[in-house]
């Protein structure tokens, strides 16, 4: 733990990392930080510590002046700034459930998860037109209340019941003590995409979310002289490591507001202005750093830290990265939104060929295990001992594939109101103490220990009698030299075989495609050799940046680029 | 994507005919929403261009004057609306082979 911190058991709320405790005088169980200390910028505007501490009590004082009580769902829908940052904090100071939502969402799907997740409030910076398109969606306007815009100064009409608060009246309202809330107290809910249009919300209380916070502030020995970009949306649980870990040691806050990340060139610019120290995101974005970033006209050298996860990152191009920022140690972080983080690979030398890159072992707030039960490609692992609730589970061999089982106080209460879900992700086993999330992933161990993610159950197909591991042919296809971004997906014409197709964004087109098909024989077994390789333009993503494979497969229809 | 298959207008000359190109191009096959766009609309913020969005007007006015874009010089300040964009297009050099 970072120096000057007391009992971290102490800590029973995120509400008590931005709080005036934190100015000295041995009321927290946290680092003291100092008063005049940067803690938050976005470029644009910055913030001290005590300006910061200030705002989230005078945005939080309004959020329960406008009626959230305890456990209210507060939905925030930012795009990344200081009032976003601030607006986090805020919720969860006046005891609200924080629900981040995607910025660049179509309003359809957040109406789903606000009256899904039962917001009462929204705060949000949507242009007026967006707004008016929300609240017109059902079941928004008889539900929502209130509506916080913190960076606004005009009003537009909402409904009669709805109260709108902009941003001059957020600067009123006085400073007022943290609503308390508990341990076991939800925090925030995490939506995800899931496999069917239902959303699904993971719900973190605040103990799991400072079990994380204080768990990765710790692995990765964030200090006060630290500043962590920001690069993740609210929505995507990557961003908690900056949100709750950073504050945790008392650390700078870099957000990157959203158009830089669209230009590489810039956000190399920002980071090195910035003189940011550690950095979180997707691989994709690593990769556009080192081939579009202009890194030779940059000085990064203030890096110390580059986490990267959510998918996997070819090891060439990892190797790349890693020699063109010598200075920084490069983590592998594996874990599902419902653990948050649950292994890592801290990599000091750039991976040598083209192994997939390990996630590495648990961390030290996780255990797993690897585990058989039936083998019927679905998420029904194990087999319920009779007259019990609990599973039964066998680990697997060393080399064998099984699906990942974790046991973690950085853990996830459940699926907001859907326990049938809940009960079948979180289980008690026969064999073992404690709540195991199953992750739905088949991983297997090596003789060293260290663990190969070797993709979703779900994604595991059949081929004319052979099982193919779909991210395994991804990862095969993003290794290649000139290949950009890559999937695979599974073309299902009627009345024809099934077959494998490769979806290619080339670096300089036009893609090479013999070569492509002669470079996977070499690399994949010949029955998951894609039967056709199709170059395209871009590939959809999911909202967190993930290369989003359903929507991908309706490329198969359009006509392909030549 | 398609190329035009007219000689360059260049974004000097009466800045309105490329400009108008532009922003056909832009509102016909990047952007990501029917709004509106002329030379001052902000792309980025209104979420109007992604990343893609980016590569793909990059693309377009590399081949429409036969210059090359140095990827030092993909930043916002150049990309950000319309106006930007032909001001910075203006400052390209062609190669001496013309447009693609």
């Amino acid at each position: 733990m970072t120096t000057g911190a007391s009992d971290p058991a102490a800590i029973e709320s995120l509400a008590q990392l931005v709080d005036v405790a934190r100015l000295g005088g041995g009321a927290s169980p946290l680092p003291q930080v100092d008063p005049g200390a940067e803690a938050l910028t976005d470029g644009t505007r910055s913030l001290t510590w005590a300006e910061l501490i200030d705002e989230v009590a005078r945005s939080a004082a309004t959020l329960v002046d406008v009626g959230v009580a305890p456990g209210d769902r507060v939905a925030v829908h930012l795009t990344k700034s200081v009032e976003s940052f601030v607006a986090v904090h805020a919720v969860v100071r006046a005891g609200g459930v924080m629900v981040p939502l995607d910025p660049l969402a179509p309003s359809a799907h957040l109406a789903n998860v606000l009256v899904d997740a039962g917001a009462v409030v929204l705060i949000t910076d949507a242009r007026s037109s967006a707004l008016q398109a929300l609240f017109a969606e059902e079941g928004v306007a008889g539900q929502v209340t209130a509506v916080v815009r913190p960076r606004a100064d005009q009003p537009i009409p909402l409904g009669p019941g709805v109260v709108e608060v902009l941003a001059d009246a957020i600067a009123g309202s006085a400073a007022a003590p943290r609503v308390r809330t508990g341990p076991n107290d939800a925090a925030y809910i995490i939506y995800t995409s899931g496999s069917t249009g239902r959303p699904k919300g993971i719900v973190h209380t605040n103990a799991s979310a400072l079990a994380y916070a204080i768990g990765a502030a710790s692995a990765y020995g964030l200090r006060a002289d630290d500043r962590l970009a920001n690069i993740a949306p609210l929505h995507f649980d990557q961003s908690t490591f900056e949100l709750y870990a950073g504050p945790v040691a008392g650390a700078c806050t870099i957000v990157v507001p959203d158009p830089i990340l669209r230009f590489p060139a810039s956000l190399s610019a920002f980071v090195e202005a910035h003189r940011a120290t550690v950095w979180y995101s997707v691989p994709y974005l690593i990769g556009q750093l080192s081939t579009r970033g202009a890194l030779n006209e940059r000085d990064l050298s203030s890096l110390r830290w580059v986490l990267f996860g959510g998918e996997s990152f070819p090891p060439g191009q990892l190797a790349a990265v890693m020699r063109q920022l010598p200075a920084a140690r490069f983590s592998n972080v594996y874990g599902p939104a419902e653990v948050n983080q649950c292994t890592a690979l801290n990599l000091d030398d750039p991976p040598g060929g083209d192994q997939a890159v390990s996630i590495g072992r648990a961390w030290e707030w996780a255990d797993v295990r690897i585990v058989d039960g039936h083998d019927s490609g679905t998420s029904d692992e194990g087999s319920q001992a009779p007259g019990s609730d609990r599973v039964e589970v066998s680990d697997v061999d060393t080399g064998e594939p099984g699906e990942l089982l974790v046991r973690s106080a950085t853990l996830m209460q459940g699926y907001w109101n859907r326990p049938d879900l809940t009960a079948r992700s979180i289980v008690r086993l026969t064999d073992a103490d404690g709540r195991w999330y199953r992750t739905g992933d088949l991983v297997a161990r090596r003789p060293d220990g260290d663990l190969d993610f070797l993709g979703r159950i779900d994604n595991q197909i059949k081929l004319r009698g052979h099982r193919i591991e779909l991210e395994a042919v991804d990862a095969a296809l993003r290794d290649l030299d000139g290949v950009a971004a890559a999937t695979a997906v599974v073309d299902r014409p009627e009345g024809a075989e099934h077959r494998l197709v490769a979806l290619i964004v080339a670096d300089a087109p036009p893609l090479d495609r013999r070569r492509v098909l002669s470079e996977l024989a070499r690399r994949l077994p010949r029955y998951a050799v894609p039967a056709e390789v199709i170059a395209v333009a871009g590939l959809p993503r999911t909202a967190t940046g993930k290369v989003d494979r359903n929507a991908a497969h309706d490329l198969l229809s359009q006509p392909a680029d030549s | 994507m398609s190329t035009p298959e007219h000689t360059a207008t260049s974004p000097e000359q009466g800045d309105s005919g490329f400009q108008r190109e532009l922003i056909d191009f832009i509102s016909g096959s990047v952007a990501l929403a029917d709004d509106p766009i002329d030379a001052e609309t902000d792309l980025l913020l209104t979420g109007l261009v992604d990343s893609l969005g980016v590569v793909m007007i990059v693309g377009w006015i590399e081949a429409e004057l036969g210059a090359a874009i140095d990827p030092a010089d993909v930043v916002l300040e150049n990309f950000q609306t319309v106006g930007q964009m032909v001001a910075f297009a203006a400052t390209l050099a062609p190669n001496a082979a013309g447009p693609a």
